[in-house]
């Protein structure tokens, strides 16, 4: 982590716009977004169905394309680089955690969080393997395969899976979605304390006000756009705040 | 629920298309090879109608009397064709003659080699030959093609030509062009007529002679034919023209019946074949569709219901695939018939016969095979639960059950007792225990075939782990599509392994027999001097043993056998210490020191019981008979077949005349063999009289015999390895259908599409090898099996040849084929974006 990503931002979009089909069926996902993720830090995107925000996370990371503007990782402009460069960039320097069917069901726990490692050909750092795997509490069925693991404990397993090769951003996509309260609490809580103790860099798609209030920011989208912004929230302040704009 | 069913069929048509093509290309196998062989036999029968439909009675050779090794050197003679044609009951007589014929270039080659000489008969109703164009050949030196023969070698009508033929070389003017019937010739290498005085001339040494004689008569058949038995010579027989047309009709179209039944099985093993694939495709499709049945389920449908829409579903889908299929097979007729073209085989007749019955019959197998192969998905489905609509995760068959094992453990084990130790039917159901118990422990050979290729495919990456873990994932599917290929490689090493041993022991066997080196025949010329000569000049030729031989049978006589009366045979006459010095000649009783005039060293198929100075009755084709005393017996071997009975010359010139040799042995020096071939080749080229035949040629062409059996029964097998790979392409798109979530993961994670698409193949080439090696095991072990069955229960003691060369072939084959039906999977897998992959549903 350096200081010129701290100061621009660990990611960036600028004049995303993104457009699905053309003339009268055209939809305007993202209508010229420009943002900044800052480094280290814990940061939610919220905001109604089909309002864009899912959309301006799956461009910022790589897995789609603007129509114009443009996206950064880091230093890294995307919009020039080809699928394979894109897979890589993905593969070395962002992690990322879905809603559900996020492991490979023929690796065992321990193979699915080593995954980016062992497709990038590389030795995983074995005390932080431990320690993250001790702090998400899954040490002890780690050579278990996805299926004899709970929906809470797969997605433990996901966590950790984004947070071993210390990527530079982690972006999750409801990562809780799919989970019962209490379990997707512990999960936002691993989630808290790798940006607290270790100074990762996590995006986080919710619709869910609880779960938001984990970030140190968070930012509304509407039609595309961003319309607001929270420092430091909490679950009843982003509720407010999402009932006024379904209003 | 029809209608349910048939939307089922609208709204996964993607998923049907390789259900499709699997129905089609076998029913399209099966119509075809079903449309080209009735083409043959309808063009041969019509054929024969309109070729010896004028033919009221004939005089054909009597092959139904024992032997009948020389009953081609018969021959009718003119007086007796003149005597038929006198009587009253005749209105015309027609002869056939014919013999080899070639002709030679300006510069001295030689072509149309093959091609057969005929004499041209008059009359038009008895001629099966048509004159297409030009005019018929009447005059000497004036010959007739047929179209075949004149379009392949660029001859037209005023031609001049120089022919060879048995009594030398002749000058001839090409005038006109047949045809027979539908085909070009009546002979497969091609047909020459030629009028009559000079095919005696060129064809039977001046003699005229015939070797069969049509008659039209002047009242019903059966009048005409008690009117020709007295005057029909030894050896011969007249037949009423109906039955003479029957045998003709039988000879021409029994091959094409042959064929019909035999390539059809082929076609219905591709399309049993098929059935796994179909089976398979609908179990996955039953898998993907259990929520949209568990709805139904919830909903109220019954059980019942939705079995009848599945099965309605694959009974649609049956008849539209048999459709194509018989579409498609009417184009591959034509296909098939281009490719026999260009290796040079002309099939008899023109375009395709769509006969309703093949129509029919494609149509309903077709739909039968989908149909049963539907009838378990569409139990399964029918068992699902309402609350299965209710569950999220993917399916994931259960392990392997005790049951199964069992099964399979005990299927394969009695199997091989049966065939190791039992008796021989045991054997056969042995097999075919054997066989069932593998298909059945096919989900076992996944799951052990995965932990097996695991470390190994492990060093390929990531992704060759990722390969081999996923064929364990639904071992069912992997080993129905596996299985699929199983069929056609356990069939092809079966044929190949124990045809090759047999033919091994068969040509071993052949070659025990000690006999001359080459024999050389002339059909109706003679061995002259200027030949032996020439021949004996080659490097490399010892000897060159001449004799004379007359076509003879046996009159009967009661001392001797009476059932061997009438017996064609053969008797020679000419230096037996040199013979036998070169040849397999050998007495089993009395001595050449005993033969004196009118006596005779009679053969030993001839002999019957204690024949020895008993008296026998010979007769020649122009009636001339001769008593002759026993005073030996040659022993029967591959030499003496050809001699037949042994006389002095005297004696023999008495009965038949100061003929010139026709025939003679030739020894080589020990290894030369091979190296004297293309000599006596061209010497012998510009002899179309002359045969020359490897004395121990019998070994030779017993393997060639068997060696083109196995090639084309493993081509025709390779039929259902092209349906088994449909299948196997089925079984991945449609797991990449429903992996597509998994893919979009690994990919968002980093791994590369040529990774993806390397897991794709790897995991293809994975489930053809686990199909291919199985297969070459099985049947590598049930070849091994039936040979040492064989040998057990006959002591026939044939050797296990393994034909190590054909089985790697096999083995890269098949492994290679899985990598080719890999390909468009493959390309599939990572078409989809990353994005649309990990969203879908």
């Amino acid at each position: 982590m350096t200081d010129t990503i701290v100061e621009t931002g660990a990611a960036r979009a600028v004049d995303a716009v993104k457009t699905y089909g053309s003339g009268e069926t055209e939809v305007k996902a993202l209508a010229g977004v420009t943002v900044s993720f800052p480094a280290q830090q814990f940061t939610a995107i919220m905001g109604p169905s089909g309002s864009g925000k899912s959309t301006l996370m799956q461009c910022v990371a790589g897995l789609d394309r603007l129509t114009s503007g443009e996206t950064f990782i880091g230093e890294t402009a995307l919009s020039g680089l080809s699928k394979t460069d894109l897979t890589l960039l993905r593969r070395d320097r962002l992690g990322f955690i879905f809603q559900q069917y996020n492991l490979i069901p023929t690796l065992s726990a321990k193979e699915n969080i080593l995954l980016p490692l062992t497709l990038a050909g590389e030795k995983p750092d074995q005390v932080w393997f431990d320690t993250i795997v001790q702090t998400v509490g899954m040490a002890n069925r780690i050579e278990n395969l996805p299926s004899q693991l709970s929906g809470g404990q797969q997605q433990r397993v996901a966590v950790a899976r984004a947070l071993v090769p210390r990527p530079d951003i982690v972006f999750a996509d409801e990562p809780t979605g799919a989970l019962d309260s209490r379990t997707g609490m512990e999960i936002l809580s691993f989630m808290r304390q790798a940006v607290d103790d270790a100074g990762q860099t996590i995006v986080m798609v919710t619709h869910d006000p609880h779960a938001a209030s984990y970030a140190n920011n968070v930012l509304f989208l509407a039609d595309g756009q961003i319309i607001d912004e929270m420092p430091n929230p909490t679950a009843e302040r982003v509720l407010d705040r999402m009932k006024r704009f379904e209003a | 629920m029809f209608q349910l069913a048939w939307r089922g069929v609208r709204h996964n048509t993607g998923r049907y298309v390789a259900t499709l093509i699997a129905i089609m290309t076998g029913v399209a196998f099966f119509t075809a090879t079903g449309f080209l062989s009735d083409r043959v036999i309808n063009a041969l029968e019509g054929d024969a109608v309109r070729q010896y439909g004028g033919v009221d009675a004939a005089v054909v050779v009597d092959y139904e009397a024992d032997g009948g090794q020389f009953a081609d050197d018969l021959r009718i003679g003119q007086d007796t064709a003149d005597a038929i044609a006198a009587l009253p009951e005749v209105a015309a007589v027609g002869g056939d003659l014919s013999g080899s014929v070639a002709f030679l270039a300006p510069d001295g080659a030689t072509f149309a080699d093959n091609a057969t000489g005929r004499l041209w008969i008059e009359d038009d109703e008895l001629n099966p030959i048509d004159i297409d164009d030009g005019a018929a050949p009447v005059a000497a030196g004036e010959i007739a093609v047929d179209k075949g023969l004149a379009g392949d070698e660029d001859l037209e009508l005023g031609d001049q030509v120089t022919i060879l033929t048995l009594a030398g070389q002749f000058d001839a003017t090409v005038v006109g062009i047949t045809s027979f019937g539908n085909s070009d010739a009546q002979d497969s290498g091609g047909t020459v007529s030629i009028p009559a005085p000079t095919a005696f001339d060129w064809l039977n040494a001046g003699q005229a002679e015939y070797q069969d004689l049509y008659i039209r008569g002047t009242g019903d058949q059966a009048t005409l034919v008690s009117a020709v038995e007295p005057l029909v010579p030894p050896g011969f027989r007249v037949q009423p023209g109906d039955e003479f047309l029957q045998d003709k009709q039988g000879e021409v179209s029994g091959f094409g019946k042959i064929l019909k039944t035999g390539l059809q099985g082929f076609a219905l093993l591709a399309l049993f074949v098929g059935g796994f694939v179909i089976y398979n495709t609908f179990s996955v499709i039953v898998a993907q569709r259990l929520r949209e049945l568990a709805v139904l389920a919830a909903i109220g449908a019954t059980p019942k219901q939705i079995k009848r829409s599945l099965r309605f579903e694959g009974l649609v889908i049956g008849l539209i695939g048999s459709a194509l299929g018989v579409a498609a097979g009417f184009g591959l007729a034509f296909v098939l018939m281009a490719v026999l073209q260009a290796v040079g085989v002309s099939l008899p007749g023109s375009g395709i016969t769509v006969s309703p019955s093949v129509v029919y019959q494609g149509l309903f197998v077709g739909t039968l095979i989908t149909f049963l192969s539907v009838m378990i998905p569409a139990r399964r489905a029918a068992r699902t639960e309402p609350i299965e609509a209710l569950r999220q995760a993917a399916v994931e068959t259960s392990p392997l059950s005790r049951q199964r094992v069992i099964t399979a453990g005990l299927l394969v084990g009695l199997g091989a007792l049966g065939m190791l130790f039992g008796p021989a039917p045991a054997i056969g159901f042995g097999a075919l225990a054997m066989f069932i118990g593998v298909i059945v422990a096919g989900p076992i050979i996944a799951v052990v075939g995965s932990k097996i290729f695991r470390p190994l495919l492990g060093r390929l990456g990531l992704e060759g782990r990722l390969a081999s873990d996923n064929i364990a994932r639904n071992p069912q599917r992997t080993a129905t599509t596996s299985n699929a290929l199983l069929i056609g490689v356990f069939l092809v090493t079966l044929v190949t392994v124990a045809g090759t041993s047999v033919k091994d022991f068969a040509v071993a066997k052949i070659n025990e027999l000690s006999s001359a080196d080459y024999v050389i025949e002339s059909t109706g010329g003679t061995i002259d001097d200027g030949l032996i000569a020439d021949l004996e000049a080659v490097d490399g030729v010892d000897a060159v043993t001449p004799f004379r031989r007359e076509a003879v049978s046996v009159v009967g006589e009661a001392t001797l056998d009476p059932t061997l009366a009438g017996t064609p045979s053969a008797l020679s006459t000419g230096d037996f210490a040199a013979l036998s010095d070169v040849a397999d000649l050998e007495l089993d009783q009395g001595s050449i020191d005993d033969l004196g005039p009118g006596q005779v060293l009679l053969i030993s198929d001839l002999a019957g019981t204690d024949p020895i100075g008993k008296s026998v009755t010979m007769t020649n084709s122009q009636g001339g008979t001769v008593d002759l005393e026993v005073v030996g017996v040659l022993k029967f071997s591959l030499d003496s077949g050809l001699v037949g009975s042994f006389v002095d010359t005297p004696t023999f010139d008495a009965f038949v005349g100061e003929t010139a040799p026709t025939v003679a042995f030739m020894d080589i020096a020990t290894g030369a063999q091979s190296d004297t071939e293309d000599a006596i080749d061209e010497i012998t080229a510009l002899r179309p009289d002359i045969t020359v035949t490897q004395g121990n040629a019998l070994g030779r062409i017993i393997g060639q015999i068997f060696d083109f059996l196995i090639n084309a029964v493993n081509g025709l097998l390779l039929m259902s390895v092209i349906v088994a790979l449909i299948g196997i392409v089925n079984t991945l798109s449609l797991s990449i259908l429903e992996r597509r979530r998994e893919l979009g993961l690994l990919r968002v994670v980093g791994m590369e599409d040529k990774q993806v698409r390397r897991m794709v193949r790897v995991e293809s080439v994975l489930i053809s090898a686990l199909g291919t090696i199985t297969g070459v095991a099985l049947g590598v072990f049930t070849g091994w099996a039936l040979i040492f069955g064989i040998d057990r229960l006959s002591e026939a003691g044939i050797a296990f040849s393994l034909p190590g060369g054909m089985l790697a072939l096999v083995l890269v084959l098949g492994i290679g084929l899985g990598f080719l039906a890999s390909l468009i999977p493959a390309q599939r897998s990572t078409r989809l974006e990353v994005l649309d992959a990990i969203n879908a549903t």
